[in-house]
């Protein structure tokens, strides 16, 4: 595939701070082949209860292994992840 | 014999030299407080900075001529560590190996430390939001589960006895989940997995971007065509994509280079046709693990 592929998600809409939590939705995470997201704790959140964490948000880590299919583009339904090569 | 048993298997295999599994190693390195550390923040590891970088387009970086050599040695060098571990935001020491059940099951019989417990596996809830009951732990990895709600399965029984496991660890196995086993860190054994590509994050290193994470098991698949009726029940099993069809001979063949030994395709044979040899009686490997 030519050139880099580039994934953001909108932490406004999904997320810590967003309207839907990523583990009741997950969509991204399970319609992806290749499976190029990570759900995962973000970076220095303070927790009430660390060993309990409420905060979680949706990371595109395997750039490269995208296959630029777009599903999860158009299957999110908060319209929170862009792919741009 | 792999790397791993040479140094550290006191003329075995790693994996069945019950040393590695004592608590006696986790009071000498505290491990306590660096496997409570690691799991409690075990998903942000991928996108945690080491040395500057994350894992978010590792892909892209290992392609870059000498940049990439660069970091995949760094990335090896520290999973293959023996230095007492410092740092539980790193998988330092975390390196592992594939095993067949048979060896899964004497690990179970012979080697676990008490308590054993079946927790949700790490992976496939961070990279698909699924849990699911399928990675065994041992001795005081399974006591800091017990702190970790996340980590413990809802349904089911999840304190087993050696017996449970073994039950547990078989099924799995039949199913075609890859039986893999880890130090984490070194030299404490303690996490039996059942894997699935490409979602397990000990596996996809090596697959994905050709960093040692893992080495391949002790044995390798031998296909006897003389057995083979053309089924191709196996296939499907095999996570690598080892076997394949022959439509000139009308059977499957092995590529034995992609082959890990796992040894899962062999349930789904009901001809004997698939069997695991010592990966050391095949001429073509030259130790390559
Ligand atoms: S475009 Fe397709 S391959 Fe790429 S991240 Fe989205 S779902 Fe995965
Ligand atoms: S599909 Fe959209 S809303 Fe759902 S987890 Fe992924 S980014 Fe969040
Ligand atoms: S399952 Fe056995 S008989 Fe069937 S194709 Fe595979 S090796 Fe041949
Ligand atoms: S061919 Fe090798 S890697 Fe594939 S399932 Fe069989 S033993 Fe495992």
């Amino acid at each position: 595939m030519k050139g880099k592929t580039k994934i953001s998600i909108d932490y406004a809409r999904c997320g810590e701070s967003g309207r839907v939590d990523p583990r009741t939705c997950g969509i991204c995470l399970r319609v992806c082949g290749p499976a190029v997201f990570l759900l995962h704790q973000p970076l220095g959140a303070v927790e009430e209860n660390p060993y309990k964490p409420r905060q979680w948000r949706v990371t595109a880590v395997h750039l490269s292994l995208c296959t630029r299919c777009m599903k999860c583009v158009e299957l999110c339904p908060e319209k929170a992840v862009t792919v741009t090569w | 014999m792999c790397e791993l048993c040479m140094k550290h298997g006191a003329g075995g295999k790693w994996y069945l030299n019950a040393r590695h599994y004592s608590n006696e190693i986790v009071e000498k390195y505290n491990l306590r407080d660096f496997l409570m550390e690691q799991y409690t923040n075990f998903e942000q590891m991928q996108v945690r900075p080491v040395m500057g970088f994350n894992g978010v387009g590792l892909g892209y970086r290992v392609r870059i001529p000498i940049i990439g050599r660069i970091i995949k040695g760094f990335a090896e060098r520290m999973l293959t560590s023996t230095n007492p571990p410092t740092n539980p935001f790193r998988a330092e020491g975390h390196i592992g190996q594939v095993v067949p059940l048979e060896d899964a099951v004497a690990i179970l019989e012979h080697c676990a430390a008490e308590p054993i417990i079946e927790k949700n596996c790490m992976c496939r809830f961070m990279s698909r939001g699924i849990e699911e009951a399928c990675c065994i732990n041992f001795g005081v990895m399974s006591e800091i589960i017990d702190k970790l709600p996340r980590f413990i399965p809802e349904k089911e029984k999840y304190h087993l006895t050696r017996r449970e496991a073994v039950e547990r660890i078989t099924a799995h196995n039949k199913k075609g989940y890859i039986g893999t086993i880890w130090f984490g860190p070194f030299p404490y054994i303690n996490n039996l997995c059942s894997c699935a590509s490409p979602e397990c994050a000990g596996i996809r290193p090596r697959v994905d971007y050709g960093i040692k994470s893992i080495f391949k098991a002790e044995y390798v698949i031998e296909a006897h065509a003389d057995k083979c009726t053309g089924c191709r029940a196996c296939i499907s099993l095999c996570q690598f994509g080892a076997l394949s069809w022959s439509w000139t001979l009308k059977r499957v063949i092995v590529d034995q280079e992609k082959c890990y030994g796992c040894g899962v395709c062999r349930h789904a044979c009901k001809h004997g046709a698939l069997s695991l040899i010592p990966r050391d009686s095949f001429p073509g490997f030259d130790g390559e693990y």
